[in-house]
């Protein structure tokens, strides 16, 4: 076993940290302020190739595999989780069902620009009936010709309000449900039909466009069918389980930077003559943290390995997320306890990581659904079909 | 246009802790950055080839012994932002400084045939030395301009950005009061200020496909290109001092007129 990262990881993590210190952390707090999404940012990470990390370099990538992907979420997650969610959006469910599903000229029209940065993926599944019931789509798409007609509407869609191109699930025959009744499209956002219906205003995230999204008449040529017709929601299942082991990664970040802000806090910071650090009810928290911390690091980078060489990873993907999620909540919660009324003060990075946090265990499917994912797979090697 | 760039590695600082109290540095995490000064000299090489057909050549500032993080990682680097060859030395000996390193250098330089300017830092970071550069250009005879701010390439001479220093009995407290600009033949040397310029970002794909070639770095045998019995350091470190422990701050309140007494009485009582 060797659990070093290859020089060509350890150099990608070197590049990304510096990306990230240089251009991200600067203008985290900005970004959360004027509820301002990182178009500059996005843009650079783009030109680095940053933005096609983990695919190959034949479709525009850099080619360092789910390791380097999950090396960007995990850096971009120390400092700024929207800018960690507008690129998870991008490359890990936006980008990645073409990757996973898309023809050779469809990855040729729509990955490589993608990948290069030149235009920006999202990914069109929620709706107001299906949320984590998923296959539940009410929006519509009915062939007419050499084309599909799309009707309805979705919700809550990360990068929603400036994408260039969304790839979304549609029902073609409602009565066969999930398996063989859905279907994939790709939708450039351009196209007559399409429209943004307004942006959420939320909690957290505030530097990430969450949106309505409208399709009415939308016409979509045969040939952006992703995959076969009827066929789609195995390829949406599929993205889903790359963005939740990146979205853990992000958590990771999370919850490492919270660590050195309470490391260098309890350092500082003196009550009743000693520095915080010699109080051990501060010293447990710490060691909870840098323990669950490094739990996390251990199933991410796993789990990553797994992907990059071919092995089945559904129930694994399932637990990052879960556990990469709320490792995080419990970290930066710590972290903030530490901190005291200092904490709340928007003059710390923590605030506002405190509520960027609590988006993690319910986007991409909420935990309660990560422990169904969890469970199912444990059962069903026991020979028990659970039926969520 | 063959542009040699010398680059050197300085420890991240965010992976070590000072201990003055001790007189200790304690290593957390054995990671290296490229000299920060070196990087600008590299980015200075980079952008003159931006506009032209130069040639940048990455070689190393230093000869380390068992260098499994060394100098070689700093040359990959190079080559993922944009150089196009580079060359470290191999047989390495230990103990070799500045005055040693220069001989390697102009050999190397000679080598290589044809450079018309060699661009290196001004400084680095760890042990503040500036001799480098000027050692070199005196070893092969080349013109030299020191602390440049920007460096530009015109037919066979270049043209350098030079800050002046204005003496601190004027009472500029800036640091400095304007540029000269130097105009020096080539070839010759010119080492680079450490924040004369934004450095570039590797290009992604081309940082992991350097990375996983082996073969991406030249290697030169030291002994085929110098006699390393004259290698002899001229500097011998006696030992390390740390200034004292910084004190904490004393944060003054009330008026301006209050602090500003406040803070007079201060300075009385410590000057005496």
């Amino acid at each position: 076993m060797d659990f070093m990262l290859s020089p060509e990881h350890q150099a990608l993590r070197r590049l990304i940290r510096d990306f990230a210190e240089t251009e991200v952390a600067p203008v985290a707090a900005d970004l959360d302020r004027e509820h301002r999404v990182p178009h500059e940012i996005m843009r650079k990470l783009g030109q680095i190739g940053l933005l096609g990390v983990c695919f190959p370099q034949e479709y525009g990538g850099m080619g360092a595999g789910e390791i380097g992907y999950c090396i960007l979420m995990e850096e971009l997650g120390r400092v700024c989780t929207s800018t960690a969610t507008n690129v998870g959006a991008h490359i890990g469910i936006g980008a990645m069902v073409i990757y996973l599903d898309g023809r050779e000229e469809q990855k040729q029209k729509y990955l490589i620009p993608l990948a290069r940065g030149e235009k920006i993926a999202a990914f069109g599944l929620t709706e107001p009936n299906a949320g984590s019931d998923a296959a539940n789509v009410h929006t519509r798409a009915v062939r007419e010709g050499d084309s599909y007609i799309l009707d309805g509407g979705k919700v809550f869609i990360t990068n929603g309000g400036y994408a260039d191109v969304i790839t979304v699930m549609a029902a073609t025959d409602p009565s066969l449900g999930a398996h063989g009744g859905i279907t994939a499209f790709i939708v450039e956002t351009d196209w007559p039909g399409f429209s943004v219906a307004r942006e959420e205003d939320k909690m957290g995230i505030h530097g990430t466009s969450t949106a309505e999204l409208v399709f009415e008449e939308l016409r979509v040529p045969q040939e952006n069918v992703l995959g076969k017709v009827g066929e789609g929601f195995i390829p949406f299942m599929k993205s889903l389980d790359m963005g939740r082991l990146t979205l853990g990664a992000a958590g990771l970040g999370g919850a490492e930077a919270a660590l050195d802000w309470a490391v260098r806090w309890a350092k500082t910071r003196k009550q009743c003559g000693v520095e915080l650090a010699h109080k051990q009810s501060v010293q447990w928290m710490i060691a909870n943290m840098a323990t669950e911390i490094e739990a996390l690091r251990s199933l991410i980078y796993r789990v990553g390995w797994m992907v990059d060489t071919g092995q089945p990873f559904t129930q694994l993907a399932a637990m990052c997320k879960l556990y990469g999620s709320e490792v995080a909540s419990r970290a930066i919660d710590m972290a903030l306890q530490i901190h005291g009324g200092l904490g709340l003060s928007r003059d710390f990075p923590i605030e506002r990581f405190f509520r960027d946090a609590r988006i993690a265990e319910i986007f991409e499917g909420t935990n309660e659904i990560q422990r169904i994912v969890i469970a199912s797979d444990i059962f069903r090697q026991h020979g028990v079909r659970i039926r969520p | 246009m063959k542009i040699a760039v010398i680059l050197g590695r300085v420890l991240n600082p965010a992976g070590i802790v000072v201990n003055r109290r001790r007189g200790r540095i304690f290593v957390n995490r054995e990671e290296y950055v490229m000299q920060p000064a070196d990087r600008c000299a590299l980015e200075a090489a980079l952008q003159i080839k931006d506009g032209s057909e130069a040639e940048v050549i990455a070689l190393p500032r230093d000869l380390l012994p068992g260098d499994a993080v060394g100098s070689a990682d700093v040359l990959r680097r190079a080559l993922s932002m944009g150089a196009d060859r580079a060359v470290n030395f191999t047989g390495r000996a230990s103990d070799v400084d500045d005055a040693g390193m220069t001989h390697v250098l102009a050999a190397a330089v000679e080598r290589l045939g044809g450079v018309d300017l060699v661009l290196t830092g001004a400084t680095t970071w760890d042990t503040g030395q500036s001799q480098l550069g000027p050692r070199l250009a005196e070893v092969l005879d080349w013109p030299q301009v020191v602390d440049a701010w920007a460096v530009r390439v015109i037919d066979d001479r270049a043209e350098v950005v030079c800050q002046i220093l204005s003496s601190p009995v004027r009472g500029d407290r800036g640091g400095g009061s304007g540029y000269s600009i130097f105009e020096v033949d080539l070839p010759a040397v010119v080492t680079v200020h450490p924040g004369a310029l934004k450095s570039r970002y590797p290009d992604g794909v081309r940082l992991i496909n350097v990375y996983r070639d082996d073969g991406v770095v030249e290697q030169w045998d030291v002994a085929e290109m110098v006699d390393t019995g004259n290698l002899v350091p001229l500097l011998e470190k006696r030992g390390q001092d740390f200034p004292p422990q910084r004190e904490r701050g004393v944060q003054l309140e009330g008026t301006p007129q209050e602090m500003a007494k406040a803070l007079a009485g201060e300075l009385k009582k410590r000057i005496g």
